[in-house]
């Protein structure tokens, strides 16, 4: 290839790139006024858009893909019984790699090109803290269902979250924990990400409240030898070790701990929820107690209903907690839609006056800042399976 | 245009400054940093503290982050005195990975959650302006007498030094140049995403930013934005091809990277301002046992 060539190629690469960019890929749509101007019989033709953000790529892809699916059966669901009033509902799932920028660009195309009713998503906190404001100021509904962390339905008026804060479900282990359990000396450990430092602060104070915290320790994701904290924590003597992290360390951690004869009741939040655990972590895990969003054993209808289409539709897969949370996410928003439309505004306040949803996840309704309330269940490894104590 | 193509507008222009900071710094010094990431957390940081707790104007802000981030590129320059090559990188990849584990352990900085709520000030003709002048500046400066210094010592050092160049100066004063643009693009992104937490330091964000210098051609400036362009641009277009497509553009996006370093591994626009030696594509070497470089000096 001649030097000379290869330039003019170049160049007329890069400006191909940004004349695609800037006119193309909108496919003309962008120059139409934003709402009203549309004619009105082809609203009526047209589904209805509502998009996903979240990781279908990179580390954190089980959990983005899971929602994703979930999403899918809701609107699988809603369109077999005849759509929105009459209307269709089409999907429309944005990669977002784990990454707050991709977030943010995904979000941005949905709201701005896409121009979607309402998003399902993010999935991971620092993904919707990037994400959020882009569809708070572009006044399109966004309900996440798994951000965990504290602040994320602050954003703004019109960011919802359906699930359960870092801080609620770390409150309520450790008062399970005092209460039902009657243990008395805590020890901590959590992973040093948003996560783990959400559910290490809630534990803290709560078991301080009410009983003893004789230790804290750190540890990174990824790390395989715990032994050193969990050394100095042994000599505190504590009765139980609450694990803010995710089941890969959680099983890792439960092993070190028995090989260092550490008789203590595990403790921990949903990320302990993942058949890896018990396979991972064997019989050292065996007992553990933990929170969590859903409980696929559930025996109601509900449950077993969305169980069976998950199974049918991919692969006889089991629905994780990540999918279940999107799929009421995405329940949620539809019914909201029957009622109100797809306007953002009336969208959005039919979404806050959601009062006792009967979904997958439990019963649920929103505060004010528009945060789910609902109960938490709490699940117990009992040989081998889980099982629902609370 | 759309807020979207707006959007891919300002991450496109505040990667720009971002690279053209590192193609000083590699491209044309010849140094390889692989902790370019750390500079722009610098930036990002500091002006997010300054305008979200010290409630100070975004432009001070913006120009007290970009001194704090040449700050840091001094700090990181003078290893390079003693440093060459794979060495200098190992020490660069670790001053990245330093800030990212000052800024995951610090209270002020909010940890693992990091900064939200910092205001939008970042605006189109903001970042299309600084982008503009801060190539225009560079070209200047690559002109300039100076700028020859700079390419003297990637050239060959001794000869540099043999010639009376200071080249300890030019080196670190490359970082501080190189660390200034990193600082203002990430104070541009702090101000137009408005949350940020550690992963901005991260390793692979260094390496994003010198898969962009690299695949443009080091030692070229419109190298620099081209490959900048291409690499962010790229990703976000295969989002609206198809749905079939968007699912593998990651795939996509790798086997492009692959297919230009194969057929031009000096970069789209590497070589075209300083000659080296004949670029011999790699087709031409499959089967042939001699290497690639016995048959460039024919």
């Amino acid at each position: 290839m001649k030097s000379k060539t290869a330039r003019i190629l170049v160049v007329g690469l890069v400006v191909a790139l940004l004349v695609s960019l800037l006119s193309g890929c909108s496919g003309g749509k962008s120059q139409t006024a934003p709402t009203p101007a549309k004619p009105e019989k082809k609203e009526e033709k047209e589904p209805i858009k509502i998009g996903t953000v979240g990781p279908l790529t990179g580390n954190a892809a089980t959990y983005g893909v899971s929602t994703k699916k979930g999403v899918e059966i809701a609107v699988d669901e809603v369109n077999a019984e005849g759509g929105i009033n009459g209307q269709q509902v089409k999907l429309i799932s944005e990669d977002s790699k784990g990454d707050q920028t991709e977030a943010a660009n995904a979000t941005r195309k949905l709201v701005e090109q896409d121009k979607v009713a309402a998003i399902i998503g993010a999935v991971l906190s620092s993904e919707t803290f990037a994400a959020g404001p882009i569809a708070n100021d572009g006044k399109v509904p966004m309900m996440s269902p798994s951000s965990t962390a504290p602040g994320i339905p602050d954003i703004g008026p019109f960011v919802f979250r359906n699930c359960i804060s870092d801080n609620v479900q770390a409150v309520q282990v450790a008062e399970y924990a005092i209460k039902e359990l009657k243990l008395k000396r805590f020890a901590i450990m959590y992973t040093n990400n948003d996560y783990g430092v959400a559910l290490k602060n809630a534990f803290e104070a709560k078991a301080k409240e009410l009983a003893q915290v004789v230790g804290i320790e750190a540890y990174n994701d990824g790390e395989t030898n715990f032994s050193v904290q969990l050394s100095k924590l042994k000599a505190k003597s504590p009765d139980a070790l609450f694990i803010g992290g995710y089941y890969t360390e959680v099983s890792k951690i439960a092993q070190q701990a028995k090989q260092l004869g550490m008789k203590v009741q595990l403790l921990g939040g949903d990320g302990f929820y993942s058949d890896k655990l018990v396979q991972l972590g064997g019989d050292a895990v065996e007992g553990a107690v933990f929170s969590a969003g859903f409980y696929s054993g559930d025996t109601s209808p509900d449950v077993v209903k969305f169980v069976k289409a998950y199974k049918a539709k991919f692969n006889n897969e089991e629905p994780d907690m990540f999918a279940a949370q999107a799929y009421d996410a995405a329940k949620i928003i539809l019914t909201a839609m029957k009622k109100a439309g797809t306007a953002g505004q009336a969208l959005r306040d039919a979404i806050a006056a959601t009062k006792d949803f009967p979904g997958i996840t439990g019963t649920t309704s929103f505060a004010e800042n528009g945060d789910a309330v609902k109960q938490i269940v709490i699940l117990k490894v009992d040989k081998g399976k889980f099982v629902r104590v609370k | 245009m759309s807020a979207y193509q707006q959007q891919i507008l300002i991450l496109t222009g505040i990667n720009v400054i971002s690279a053209l900071g590192l193609s000083l710094i590699s491209g044309f010094t010849g140094q390889l940093s692989l902790g370019h990431a750390g500079f722009f957390g610098v930036g990002a940081y500091i002006s997010a503290l300054l305008t979200t707790k010290a409630q100070l104007p975004f432009a001070l802000a913006l120009v007290v982050g970009a001194f704090s981030a040449g700050l840091a590129g001094l700090v990181v320059g003078f290893p390079t005195l003693r440093l060459k090559g794979d060495y200098l990188a190992i020490a660069t990849l670790g001053f990245g990975e330093i800030m990212r584990v000052l800024a995951l352990n610090l209270k002020i900085t909010g940890g693992p959650v990091g900064i939200r709520g910092i205001p939008h000030s970042t605006w189109p003709s903001t970042v299309i302006l600084l982008a503009v002048l801060a190539y225009l500046l560079l070209k200047k400066l690559i002109d300039s007498h100076v700028g020859k210094t700079f390419i003297a010592v990637r050239e060959d050092e001794t000869a540099a030094e043999a010639m009376g160049l200071d080249t300890a100066r030019v080196k670190i004063s490359a970082f501080v140049i190189g660390a200034i643009y990193a600082g203002v693009a990430g104070g541009l992104y702090a101000h137009y995403i408005r949350y940020i937490n550690p992963s901005i330091l991260g390793f692979m964000k260094s390496i994003e930013i010198l898969c962009m210098v690299v695949l443009g051609g080091m030692g070229s400036l419109p190298g620099t934005v081209a490959g900048t362009v291409i690499l962010t641009v790229t990703p976000e277009l295969l989002r609206s091809v198809s749905p079939l497509i968007s699912q593998y553009r990651q795939v996509i996006y790798g086997v492009l990277l692959i297919v230009l370093m194969l057929c031009r591994p000096q970069g789209l626009f590497g070589g075209a301002t300083y000659k080296r030696e004949r670029h011999v594509p790699a087709w031409k070497l499959w089967g042939r046992r001699e290497s690639a470089n016995d048959i460039a000096q024919r």
